[in-house]
């Protein structure tokens, strides 16, 4: 087991592209992280050069304390479960998980012990004789992670390992991660495009976009305070609604979030840290889950209904906030709620609930700390 | 299922469309191979090119246990497998050693090509000069740094080594280009998987590179024997089976045996011979190629 630590860590291929700019990150012995971003957003790249399958162009990765950034990646002592499974095609799915203990020249006996207690664990049992070819994607899931498992590294590092199943497979498949994250207690970096596998597996998250580390930290602080639109809009689904608004001053005092017909006044302690923003342009943010129906919690807003997804569980209802024909956001509601088109519904709002950006740098302006 | 008209007519049409192409081939392939079979069985000289004495397989007979037949046979055998064997492994070489070049790769396959391109009645001219006892560049060279002649065409021990030496210059690029399609289209995830699994690049080679390559080598293996077995240009214009009949690969032999000793007959028998070798091969590399799919 071991800690992972970048530090400033760069990496600019020879064809110019920078895919990662002065990441710093460390992750805990035993930790479960997540690292989360679009595509292009230098994840892969950065879990790449943790494994050392790329170099590192300037700054330094540690694992255990030790600097590798020119240490060959046999030497490193982690495994890596890859997109595409990239098993050995030719050798059947025993011989795939005995392939690294025979490099280390492990005995015959260890690894036939090894092999039946990992084919136990992940329940590959009778496949260990076929080919990858004769195993569906989630056999093969298993059979790579088997191998990651088998060499009992340091510290796994999966590389967006569920995106090739369907969903349920994937949903399951999170679920016995967890477990098997719980049972070894290994360091885990997870690399994903899915917020959910983030939300759901992660310890901490790391987000990244061009290359640069936006946040980190617990998945429910990145959720509950996103630190620029960026974050809050890639998080959750739906994620939150952002829409293009003013903070205008009350006339008894106070600041209230504005847009066409809309108003929204903040509470006492949030409006007197962003009182510098008064009369200036804003980006209000408001959680699809944080639209209440009763009005004991928050301020009445009115919403015209353009569309209503159910959904089965929850139902989506797609609204422009204040006038009709202002931007469409969207609400969460329970399950048998019902709407029609053009309908005008009143919704309410928690005020220590909104969100405020910045106009100009998207970067969340200060909110109160919480109250729960 | 019951053939519909609209099968009927899709099988008359098809017929039509292929009917021109089904003549020539019969017309060019099949009716010469037909000769040759009815040939074979004949006593048929060019001194009397008549149909007249049915022998039935006593041509056979002869070639069979005539012993220059079976020398060249032999010889043949060598090339074939020297040839191969030795254009393989130069080839393999010189394809995992472009696989990893990443710039002016079009500028190396271009140099490449040149040999294949060329006709190899040309590349038996240029290497006879080339190889020239007294005024070829070859042993001008070897004299430069202080080695004695050889005498590359003329010695009976020498000749069907640089007979080997020529096809490979010529045919190696086959192999490379073969080759290197199989390398390139391998996934390149197992290799990453492999590196941390602890392989180092031997290793890597040992384990992946080879197996993975398996189907691919024996298919251009097999494709370059069947070729190498026919090697007659060569032979022809470099040396004429000579010295003595040092390089008289069977091909040649067949030639010598109608055209220079007019026994057509004979010669038709060991072409059938011959045939049905390399028959053997394609059936081989035919039905091998249809397992891997």
């Amino acid at each position: 087991m071991a800690a992972i630590a970048l530090d400033q860590v760069d990496k600019i291929y020879p064809n110019g592209v920078h895919a990662v700019r002065g990441v710093s990150l460390d992750i805990r012995d035993g930790e479960f992280m997540i690292l989360l971003g679009p595509s292009g957003c230098g994840k892969s790249t950065s879990l790449r050069m943790i494994a050392g399958l790329e170099s590192v162009t300037r700054g330094t990765i540690s694992i255990g304390g030790r600097v590798v950034n020119d240490v060959d990646p046999a030497d490193r002592d982690i495994a890596i479960v890859f997109q595409n499974y990239a098993l050995y095609p030719h050798m059947t799915v025993a011989q795939n998980l005995a392939f690294g203990l025979k490099l280390r020249r492990v005995g015959r006996d260890e690894i036939d012990r090894r092999i039946a207690r990992i084919a136990e664990t992940l329940g590959i049992g009778e496949l260990l004789l076929r080919k990858p070819r004769e195993l569906s994607g989630g056999q093969r899931q298993r059979v790579a992670l088997g191998r990651a498992l088998v060499r009992e590294p340091k510290a796994f590092l999966l590389d967006e390992p569920l995106s090739n199943l369907d969903a349920k497979l994937r949903a399951s498949m999170r679920t016995e991660l967890i477990k098997l994250h719980r049972q070894l207690g290994t360091t885990i970096v997870h690399v994903t495009h899915d917020q959910v596998e983030a939300m759901t597996m992660g310890q901490r998250i790391c987000i990244m976009r061009d290359g640069i580390v936006v946040q980190a930290g617990a998945p429910m602080a990145v959720y509950r305070e996103p630190v620029d639109t960026f974050v809050a809009g890639f998080l959750a689904s739906p994620p939150m609604n952002l829409l293009a608004g003013r903070l205008e001053p009350l006339p008894h005092g106070g600041l209230a979030a504005t847009m066409g017909g809309l108003s929204l006044a903040l509470p006492q302690a949030q409006a007197s840290l962003v009182h510098r923003h008064a009369g200036g342009e804003v980006i209000i943010g408001l959680r699809p889950e944080d639209f209440h129906l009763s009005p004991e919690r928050g301020l009445a807003v009115d919403a015209h209904v353009v569309a209503i997804e159910v959904l089965g569980p929850e139902v989506i209802l797609v609204a422009s906030l204040g006038h009709p024909g202002n931007p469409e956001i969207m609400i969460r509601c329970p399950r048998g709620f019902t709407a029609r088109p053009d309908e005008r519904l009143t919704f309410y709002y928690d005020p220590h609930e909104v969100h405020l950006f910045d106009a100009a740098t998207k970067r969340a302006l200060a909110r109160p700390s919480r109250r729960d | 299922m019951a053939r519909t008209e609209i099968d009927r007519a899709d099988a008359r049409f098809g017929w039509m469309m292929t009917a021109p192409a089904l003549a020539i081939l019969f017309l060019v392939i099949l009716f010469p191979v037909c000769w040759a079979l009815f040939t074979s069985v004949h006593d048929y000289t060019l001194l009397n090119p008549h149909f007249d004495s049915f022998t039935g397989l006593e041509n056979f007979r002869h070639a069979i246990t005539d012993p220059e037949f079976r020398h060249s046979l032999r010889l043949t055998a060598f090339f074939v497998v020297a040839v191969v064997l030795l254009e393989f492994l130069l080839g393999f070489l010189v394809a995992l050693m472009l696989n990893t070049v990443e710039r002016m790769k079009p500028v190396y396959y271009g140099i490449l090509l040149c040999p294949l391109l060329m006709n190899p009645v040309i590349v038996g001219l240029i290497w006879r000069m080339f190889l020239h006892p007294s005024l070829g560049i070859v042993n001008y060279l070897l004299g430069v740094v202080g080695i004695a002649p050889v005498n590359w065409l003329g010695s009976t021990k020498v000749a069907l080594w640089t007979i080997v030496m020529v096809d490979i210059w010529h045919q190696v690029s086959f192999m490379v280009v073969l080759l290197l399609a199989g390398l390139s289209a391998l996934p390149r995830e197992p290799y990453e998987a492999a590196r941390v699994d602890g392989a180092n690049a031997l290793q890597s080679f040992w384990h992946i590179t080879l197996p993975l390559m398996l189907p691919i080598i024996m298919v251009t293996l097999l494709i370059r024997l069947i070729f190498a077995v026919r090697t007659y240009d060569l032979i022809y214009i470099m040396t004429r089976g000579g010295p003595g009949v040092s390089t008289d690969l069977v091909s040649y032999f067949i030639y010598r045996t109608a055209f220079v000793s007019l026994n057509i007959g004979e010669a038709s028998a060991m072409a059938i011979v011959l045939m049905g070798i390399v028959l053997l091969l394609t059936a081989f590399l035919y039905r091998y190629m249809r397992s891997l799919t």
